[in-house]
């Protein structure tokens, strides 16, 4: 009887256990997928009817673009000549289709976006993409 | 003496599952939402793009000021050019949109523009810079 007892008290841990190892496999495998790209202090211009970008070309250089005009790239500061550096070589590495993704904050003014523009244009990169929340959809 | 052996054996779960929340918690408020993202291509113009036309198609012609679009020259309010790019949307889709941008102009703006010329199925668009 007193043995009986005991076995119904026990808490059925192991499978709690492996529930919840699953959820933190699930968080660390999600939190490391492409957070290095993303400047998470850009706060993107709104777009309401443009449809949500499923999957971008692998190839993609996402160039983060602040207010103030300072430019990064994976959170590495960069300058504009370095910019053009960066460009240059990944043109080299895999033809002038690379596509630029330029994100910039809402606010940045044109004048901005132009120089990370014409610095695309100067190393033979057309193909510019300008990032913007899909609210709509 | 008897009782000893099977304690001994048993695993401390009791701080492991402790530790094992501590991280499961610190992740779910990490992990951030993913906001959707839409990627509006502006087509730079190219060297080599100009010269290949040589009759001119009909062209679209907007201006992207500070808080003010204009279309073909005079400025409406957005409801007003979205509207009426629909309507040439539906003539043409295949004209070609010359958004031109002042230096001023936000990144906002140039969104706007960009996303409505995409509501009306204008897929052609050219982004110059005003100076």
């Amino acid at each position: 009887m007193r043995k009986r007892e005991d076995d119904t008290l026990e808490t059925p841990i192991t499978s709690m256990i492996d529930i919840v190892f699953l959820l933190i496999i699930f968080f660390v495998v999600t939190a490391s997928v492409d957070k290095d790209v993303v400047d998470e202090s850009i706060m993107l211009a709104q777009a309401k009817n443009a449809p949500a970008v499923e999957q971008s070309d692998p190839r993609t250089v996402t160039v983060n673009l602040h207010k103030n005009g300072d430019i990064n790239i994976s959170l590495q500061p960069l300058s504009l000549s370095q910019l053009k550096q960066m460009l240059i070589s990944m043109r080299a590495q895999s033809g002038n289709s690379v596509p630029v993704l330029i994100r910039c904050d809402a606010d940045t003014q044109f004048r901005h976006i132009d120089r990370v523009m014409q610095v695309a244009a100067s190393t033979g990169l057309y193909r510019v993409r300008l990032a913007a929340e899909a609210t709509g959809m | 003496m008897r009782r000893k052996p099977p304690e001994q054996l048993a695993v401390p779960m009791s701080s492991m599952i402790d530790i094992v929340f501590l991280l499961l918690i610190y992740f779910i408020v990490t992990a951030r939402e993913d906001i959707p993202e839409a990627h509006l291509a502006v087509n730079l113009p190219a060297p080599g793009m100009a010269k290949s036309g040589e009759v001119k198609p009909k062209m679209l012609e907007m201006q992207v000021h500070a808080n003010k679009l204009y279309l073909q020259g005079s400025e409406k309010p957005v409801a007003e050019i979205a509207a009426m790019l629909k309507y040439l949307g539906s003539l043409d889709p295949d004209q070609t949109v010359i958004v031109q941008v002042s230096m001023n102009a936000r990144a906002t703006d140039l969104v706007t523009a960009l996303d409505l010329c995409r509501a009306a199925g204008l897929e052609k668009l050219n982004v110059v810079t005003l100076r």
